[in-house]
């Protein structure tokens, strides 16, 4: 089990992440918190997923459906009463006439969030490999629909906008360590190794006597809970939400994250998620000091295709830094570098 | 609801459905021998009907020549693909060549848009093509048909492709089992090589087609009709090449049928009782209508 | 190894973004989706831009520094629009501009409120908009209202329909917006809507709905087509190849050669649609900006949003002028107060209350492939 030093390590690390919120938004504008609240963003939904697919092995694209879920309940719950009447006419009376803060919003969010996971696994999760991809992508689309067509309680394809700005740093990074908690204490727990179990071999999980179904119906609803507390801290940060705001090209996104990083490994998601969205603006005065648009994406992409060549496990394959995993030593296992 | 009204709708989805079953079988076939899900077909049906325009507009080739340069031009850009990025990559997770066909997809739409401009571009095909046939209530036009009998002829010629000749025999056993088929001697590069290739003209024909059936290309035209063939192949059971007809078939009638009988409010949930109807049949035939029973758990 | 090469990339990356900011200048922040689905309509609209401040320049610049149109790519996604709003504003922009779209200006535009920047769209066009931003919100184009009542007008008055069938594009707020103003107006003139058909952006087969058009009974006189210019096209094609010669009318969306490309001269027949005014028009203003543009670019500008990216541009300079600063609420009030600049895209005045301007509408038709402009129509007020 951990150590005290690890203990300690841990509880250093999440002060130091604080210290350094605090200088950022001592020193920094507007645009880099914004851009630090989206890399937080995606360490979430990327750990999450990493929950779902990479612990389990679901290969579920359905994060982006989970975030529209979590985003819109979120942002219907904060939408200030005296404006809501007149832009949602068709919610009931007492939903037009409530207004919660942004914490329980957030919780309300994500269990609406996992509720549609449960609703959706049940059925889809007897479904395998390239089968539950297709399934799940399906979802993102049918969500997609639904919330455009339901104009009477999402304002259809306009969208909610003039969203308070409730999102900041402190929230983001409450639920980055929420989230990393979390998946810690899954990956190191019984549920966790029989999600590993699952994914590594289905055959004699069930042998051993784990419900295959409920482990990955749980796996799923974990994750989809914390997705829809990313959508609804994204709302938040954008001030607006839209059907079309989590595409397909989203979960493209989060998966290249969780692939990269190793699947499984919380470190390396964490680490990839934010090397990849700061990547994205790093190509960005190049752009547009150069006016054309698009390379980023291109090289991205290019990046992607010689991580897969070359290392297709990830940077991190399954396993986390020794000197962080419990009950290893230093010495015992090292870090997979490049 | 008229007797001529009804049939007019069967025969929208039928030429519908053809559309998505010439791109589904390309797809199927190369999911069909290495098991990789390519989303980037999509994106080789927008080159094609790229090509198709520069063959057709700009260099003003007769329109047999176009057909032939697309479908060689579609063959080079499959084996391209194959050669650069999937080979490497054999014997990694099946997630992985997934991964790197969506990567793919996005690095070509975006260089479509770098090179080309996202502008639709408008496409005229020979006026021929253009004409409308009508029988009784019913009309289409004639190159509605050739889509249809490409389809179908494409069908015939790839099923006996597989089941009577030498590299047929070779694909079905690199399908079955890499390694074994390695062992007894078939050279697994070239198979594979060739899949791609049959792939990659498949792709660029069903390009010429769409450009010539819509009138309007653009960068990212693939990746509707990509996504819908995907369905369409899943449906059918990936890997088997009547199944992506079939598959290619249910999916555009039942787009036309939802549109077309149900109040048009209706219209605009199009796509969700698509994949609605997908994951039905997913569920109740989770190896589609022709697939085989899956062997890979997970 | 990759460490290494992502590494030399932001060297390089930030040697060049030096570089760039050498000069001093007054900055714009346009504010487009380069990338992705709405690219068609947003990359036009930023060469338009680029093109105004090029020509200000030229000219000597304004408040005698140059002009620095800065596009910022928002690869239609809302957090990117959230962010580079952010970015804009951290980069020391005076003034936003951009979009075609109404959900990425709801993206963008309440950061620049917040800071107290304008922000000028170029091509959003829900009447709404400056309402739900604030005060430094302002639009160059007309709002759906206008064009919408512009074109039910015409279509009851000048084409005689009494019952027409509308389609909507029900995936867009826009569309959704324009059929939304179309059927209120011809309504309230006497006219009928016997049905109503809906398709999403993207679809590009629309057999199922034009079999239900052609067995709509009583016939209808016209059909009212709410697209954006990528289905414009594809809609008169289809309708016009299934035989039915109803004169099919629109919005501005239909505002793109697609409409008499994608048919051919032959199908291209019997199309009205209400639009800026600008395509078909011989005011100097547009034969020069089309002009410039080919000499820029080396082509025909793509759509009417490359006018108006150019009008949004033109709009900011005019006010600075006349603000003598770059403060931004010297510069908010300045644009407020533009009376009478004389656009590419028409006239623009802030007159009403609402924040949208009035101007001028045209209704183009489309015979045998020719666009002809029937008449212009300007709101009441």
């Amino acid at each position: 089990m951990y150590t005290l030093s690890q203990r300690l390590v841990f509880i250093g690390l999440a002060l130091a992440g604080g210290l350094l919120i605090l200088l950022m938004r001592q020193f920094l504008n507007d645009y880099i918190l914004s851009i630090a609240g989206f890399v937080g963003i995606y360490v979430i939904l990327a750990v999450s997923l990493n929950i779902t697919n990479g612990f389990t092995g679901l290969f579920s694209l359905g994060h982006p459906a989970f975030m529209a879920i979590g985003g819109y309940t979120c942002a219907i719950l904060t939408f200030p009463v005296q404006r809501k009447g007149y832009f949602l006419s068709g919610l009931p009376d007492w939903l037009a006439g409530t207004e919660l803060s942004f914490f329980p919003a957030l919780l309300i969010g994500g269990l609406f969030a996992a509720l549609g996971s449960l609703l959706i696994g049940l059925p889809v999760l007897r479904l395998r490999g390239h089968y539950l991809a297709v399934a799940t992508l399906g979802v993102i689309i049918i969500v997609q629909v639904l919330i455009t067509n339901m104009g009477g309680i999402t304002r259809g394809p306009l969208g909610l906008n003039g969203l308070p700005t409730l999102t900041n740093l402190w929230w983001v990074y409450l639920w980055v360590l929420i989230t990393l908690y979390l998946g810690w204490k899954l990956k190191f727990s019984s549920f966790g190794r029989s999600m590993l179990a699952i994914r590594e071999d289905e055959m004699a999980a069930d042998c051993l006597g784990i419900n295959l179904l409920r482990t990955r119906v749980q796996a799923l609803m974990v994750g989809a809970f914390l997705a829809g507390v990313a959508g609804g801290l994204w709302a938040h940060l954008v001030t607006a939400i839209t059907p079309k705001s989590f595409s397909l090209i989203l979960a493209f996104t989060i998966v290249v994250m969780v692939v990269v990083g190793g699947s499984g490994s919380i470190t390396g998601s964490l680490l990839a998620a934010v090397i990849f969205s700061m990547l994205t603006e790093a190509f960005r005065p190049l752009e547009e000091s150069l006016n054309v648009y698009g390379i980023g994406e291109i090289v991205l992409s290019l990046i992607l295709i010689l991580i897969l060549i070359y290392r297709p496990i990830g940077l991190f394959g399954t396993s986390e830094p020794g000197w962080l995993s419990p009950g290893k030593r230093k010495s015992l296992s090292g870090t997979a570098g490049d | 609801m008229s007797g001529g009204y009804i049939l007019q709708q069967l025969v929208n989805g039928l030429i519908l459905g053809s559309m998505y079953a010439l791109i589904a079988i390309g797809f199927t076939m190369i999911y069909g021998i290495i098991r990789l899900i390519n989303f980037a077909h999509g994106d080789v049906v927008m080159i094609g009907s790229f090509m198709t325009l520069a063959f057709l507009q700009a260099l003003g080739w007769p329109f047999y020549l176009v057909a032939l340069a697309v479908m060689v031009g579609g063959a080079l850009v499959g084996v391209a693909i194959e050669r650069s990025v999937f080979r490497p990559m054999r014997g990694a997770p099946q997630v992985t060549g997934f991964i790197a066909s969506l990567a793919l997809s996005i690095m070509i739409q975006n260089m479509g848009i770098l090179l080309l401009t996202a502008q639709p571009r408008n496409f005229s095909f020979p006026d021929i093509f253009q004409q409308v046939i009508t029988l009784g209530a019913v009309s289409f036009r004639m190159v509605d048909l050739v889509i249809m009998l490409t389809a179908w002829i494409l069908m015939i010629g790839l099923i006996l492709l597989v089941k009577m000749t030498r590299l047929g025999v070779g694909m079905r056993a690199t399908a079955e089992n890499l390694e074994v088929a390695r062992l007894m001697g078939i050279n697994i590069n070239r198979t594979i090589m060739a899949t791609f290739a049959i792939g990659g003209s498949l792709a660029a024909t069903a390009g010429l087609m769409y450009g010539g059936k819509f009138g309007q290309i653009d960068p990212l035209l693939g990746f509707v009709p990509g996504l819908k063939s995907f369905v369409a192949a899943v449906v059918g059971g990936v890997g088997s090449i009547a199944g992506a007809i079939c598959g290619g078939y249910i999916i555009g009638m039942a787009e036309v049928l939802f549109v077309g009988f149900l109040p048009p409010i209706y219209s605009a949930y199009r796509d969700a009782f698509v994949f609605g109807l997908l994951i039905l049949i997913l569920l109740f035939m989770p190896n589609g209508l022709f697939g085989k029973k899956s062997e890979d758990r997970a | 190894m990759w460490r290494k090469t992502c590494l030399s990339i932001i060297l390089a990356v930030s040697v060049l973004a030096g570089q760039a900011q050498a000069a001093e200048t007054i900055k714009l922040g346009a504010l487009y989706n380069l990338t992705g689905g709405m690219s068609s309509i947003d990359a036009p609209a930023l060469r338009g831009a680029k093109l105004k401040a090029q020509l200000l320049n030229e000219q000597g610049g304004v408040l005698g520094k140059q002009l620095e149109v800065i596009g910022y790519d928002t690869k239609t996604d809302q957090k990117a629009a959230a962010t580079q709003a952010k970015k804009a504003l951290s980069d020391g922009v005076v003034a936003g501009l951009g979009y075609g779209d109404t959900t990425f200006v709801m993206a963008a535009a309440p950061a620049f409120q917040a800071k107290g920047v304008p922000f000028v769209t170029s091509g959003a066009t829900h009447p709404e908009l400056p309402k739900w931003v604030g005060d430094y919100m302002f639009m160059a184009p007309f709002g759906d209202d206008d064009q919408s009542y512009a074109i039910a007008d015409y279509t009851y008055k000048v084409l005689g329909a009494r019952q027409v069938v509308v389609w909507t594009d029900n995936s867009m707020d826009f569309t959704k917006a324009l059929s939304k103003f179309f059927k209120e107006r011809f309504q309230e003139l006497g006219g009928e809507i016997i049905l109503e058909d809906f398709f999403m952006m993207g679809d590009k087969d629309f057999s199922a709905q034009i079999a239900r058009l052609k067995n709509t009974s009583p016939k209808p006189d016209a059909v009212f087509i709410s697209a954006i210019p990528n289905e414009a096209g594809l809609t008169v094609k289809q309708i016009r190849e299934s035989g039915l010669d109803l004169p099919i009318v629109s919005g501005d969306g239909f505002d793109t050669e697609l409409v008499t490309s994608v048919p051919g001269p032959e199908l291209a027949n019997d199309v009205y649609f209400s639009t800026h005014t600008y395509r078909g028009d011989d005011r100097p203003e547009v034969l020069n900006f089309i002009e410039e543009y080919n000499k820029a670019y080396g082509r025909d500008p793509e759509n009417a949003f490359c006018p108006l990216g150019f009008d949004a541009v033109g709009l900011i300079a005019d006010a600075l002028e006349r603000a003598g600063s770059t403060d931004g609420e010297a510069l908010r009030d300045a644009l407020a107060n533009t009376k009478g600049y004389q656009a590419v895209t028409g006239e623009i005045t802030y007159a009403r209350p609402s924040g949208v301007p009035v101007k001028g509408v045209s209704i183009i038709s489309v015979h045998d492939g020719k666009y002809n402009v029937e008449k212009v129509w300007y709101p009441e007020y």
